[in-house]
């Protein structure tokens, strides 16, 4: 069942009175518990194509469909709503809110879905051993190094266990190592809890771990490569980059 | 509870955004405490001065409250008089009443005063020396080598130094006073000066005679007449109540009953004019003091531009930002107002023990005819908890727009930036 669909979806932007197309007609659909990777170059349209489907953007035209939602009407209440409880992002990088915890920055997401303290708390507090940050609960974000911000920004983004996650470009600030061990935990959640990653990168490795490979170059798809063996890849990669975190 | 509970996360963020940057919540706070520290403080110094002119005005002569005929205080002449007697439940009323210390009759005449080659126009009031002294202080200034004026005086007067001086007279001359009788005799006396009184009031001082009522009452041929009855109260709060309660009464339809600020408009006004004043300083203090705010504020959203865009992206609405954003400006400024409440309250309640005292310079404040030369603050609640509230309601509002611009920020454009 697909939970992203997307049909010739166009983005144009302003760019000082130019036109720029950044995405040319793009169709796609993602299906659940796929672990998805959209690689290009610089100003391939995949950032766009990202925030479009996480709704942070507008499409100038096409349909875009997202957990059975479509997009193209909502209100930005309804959009940010959609965010809230069917959708996880990971950024870049400086992705937490600097005041709180790891635990409460994980506790945000499902204060603002109304859950009570105590659920809260067990699930934060759980999901955090699982990312492997038991000890750091109380540490502030300043306190956690690169790789423990990130994951506890993957630990958020899927505490609430949203439907789709999307990660833009999650392990460009990491050095390899880490950004392995990053992964490693994405792929384990995907398989564990069928949770859909979708990320955006030009990393080599984000590639390689991938189980659908989508190429976008110039705003348009121009390959879509599914590896049969990802999963076990997937688990091949997970076992030696554990051993390589320590 | 129900909404502090619901909002208890914006509040918790709010709180520790606030002590995020320490040094600009401080200097924040301390901008805060200082306005509203100064406000309280101006305030208590206006406050105090001007109940300590008012009572010194009332102490001097004015009382709290004067009773003539209608017309009397337009035209100041002997002519318009009454007769207590004549107005019994009046009097009856201000023997009863719980709130009224003293009473004394009064005649007021206008006259010339010789001596030698010298004349004067002159004010005089002649007043029952007893109840006169619980009315006014003006006997507590007569010169050493004089006296106040006794029941039993007659052709005696005491007089303004600075009258005495013009005339080149002393304790113990005689001097000749000419004026007009309430029947419209020529009226004229030699009189004995028992005293020279120094009230600073150089209205008083250049200007006034006092006699014994009996005397004036033979002299200006009144009768039963009299040209006032001033009232001391024991309270000076307490003078629009009685006021009224005297206007409400059916004889005081023939008299004018007027309070110490209808009597003394020239002092009213001129504190009006010097609170006007102190409002407008007031309200460019609460401006500064906001503009802090809002620079704070402001400074704290810009330079969280991408945390904010991430907290929207992630499902943080722009209610939640603008109720977040307006909890940091209202724990700045609460925290800022209450030690401003503190320190200015502090400050005010030092100079209410040490008043500002200018004795020393009497005589150059006597050219402005300023009496009063030591003022006290007065710190009062209304002081206290309308600068709190004013400066505490600038600082919120002041912090709308930034709250406002947090919330509007594109989340996709905010998260881009570092």
């Amino acid at each position: 069942m697909a939970i992203i669909s997307i049909n010739n979806l166009v983005k144009n932007y302003d760019g000082e009175g130019l036109e720029v197309q950044a995405l040319r007609g793009v169709d796609l659909t993602v299906e659940r518990g796929e672990f998805t990777a959209i690689a290009g170059p610089s100003g391939s349209g995949k950032t766009t194509l990202l925030n479009l489907i996480g709704g942070l953007d507008q499409p100038t035209a096409g349909n875009l469909t997202v957990a059975g939602k479509e997009l193209n009407n909502m209100s930005a209440r309804e959009l940010s709503d959609m965010r809230l409880h069917n959708i996880g992002f990971i950024f870049q990088a400086y992705n937490l809110i600097p005041v709180l915890t790891a635990l409460e920055n994980v506790e945000y997401i499902l204060l603002l879905q109304g859950v009570d303290k105590a659920e809260r708390r067990r699930r934060s507090t759980e999901i955090l051993k699982e990312v492997g940050l038991a000890k750091e609960i109380n540490r502030r974000p300043k306190e956690l190094s690169g790789g423990q911000q990130q994951r506890v920004a993957v630990a958020r983004a899927i505490v609430s266990e949203p439907e789709l996650v999307l990660a833009d470009e999650p392990t460009a600030n990491l050095d390899q190592k880490t950004g392995s061990g990053l992964l490693d935990l994405m792929h384990d959640l995907n398989h564990r809890k069928n949770i859909t990653f979708l990320f955006s990168t030009h990393d080599r490795m984000v590639m390689d771990y991938a189980e659908r490979l989508i190429r976008l170059t110039d705003g348009s798809i121009i390959s879509d490569e599914r590896k049969k063996s990802s999963r076990e890849s997937g688990e091949r990669k997970k076992s030696g980059s554990r051993k390589s975190k320590k | 509870m129900k909404l502090m509970k619901k909002h208890s996360i914006e509040a918790m963020l709010a709180w520790r955004n606030v002590w995020k940057n320490k040094r600009r919540t401080i200097l924040t706070l301390l901008t805060i405490m200082v306005g509203c520290a100064m406000i309280i403080f101006f305030r208590a110094t206006q406050d105090g001065s001007y109940e300590k002119m008012i009572d010194d005005s009332i102490a001097a002569n004015t009382s709290h409250i004067q009773i003539h005929e209608k017309g009397f205080q337009e035209n100041m002449s002997i002519d318009y008089a009454f007769a207590p007697d004549e107005y019994p439940s009046i009097i009856s009323f201000l023997q009863k009443s719980p709130a009224v210390l003293a009473t004394s009759k009064r005649i007021h005449a206008g006259g010339l005063i010789s001596h030698g080659n010298n004349t004067f126009v002159v004010l005089i009031q002649a007043v029952d020396p007893v109840q006169e002294q619980k009315i006014s202080n003006l006997h507590t200034t007569v010169q050493p080598g004089g006296r106040y004026l006794t029941p039993d005086d007659r052709k005696k007067i005491i007089m303004g130094a600075t009258l005495a001086k013009n005339l080149n007279v002393t304790t113990g001359d005689t001097v000749s006073m000419i004026s007009q009788g309430f029947d419209g005799s020529f009226a004229a006396a030699n009189v004995e000066i028992a005293g020279i009184f120094r009230t600073r009031n150089p209205r008083y001082d250049q200007a006034m005679v006092l006699m014994p009522i009996a005397q004036a009452i033979e002299t200006f041929t009144m009768g039963d007449y009299v040209s006032s009855i001033a009232v001391s109260l024991k309270h000076t709060s307490d003078m629009e109540t009685v006021r009224d309660q005297l206007r409400g009464l059916p004889e005081s339809k023939g008299l004018e009953i007027m309070g110490w600020d209808e009597l003394i408009p020239e002092l009213i006004q001129a504190i009006v004019m010097d609170k006007l004043f102190g409002y407008i300083f007031y309200f460019i203090l609460i401006l500064i003091t906001a503009f802090g705010v809002l620079n704070t504020i402001q400074m704290s959203v810009f330079e969280r531009t991408r945390e904010l865009g991430i907290m929207m992206s992630i499902g943080t609405k722009p209610s939640q930002i603008v109720i977040m954003v307006m909890m940091e400006s209202v724990y700045i400024s609460l925290l800022g107002v209450l030690l401003g409440i503190l320190i200015g309250s502090g400050i005010s309640y030092y100079f209410f023990l040490h008043p500002f005292d200018f004795s020393e310079y009497q005589k150059e404040m006597e050219v402005f005819a300023q009496v009063t030369t030591v003022f006290p603050a007065k710190l009062t609640l209304n002081n206290v908890s309308v600068t709190a509230f004013f400066t505490f309601l600038a600082g919120v509002l002041f912090s709308i727009a930034p709250a406002r611009r947090a919330a509007k920020l594109n989340p996709l454009k905010a998260i881009r930036q570092l």
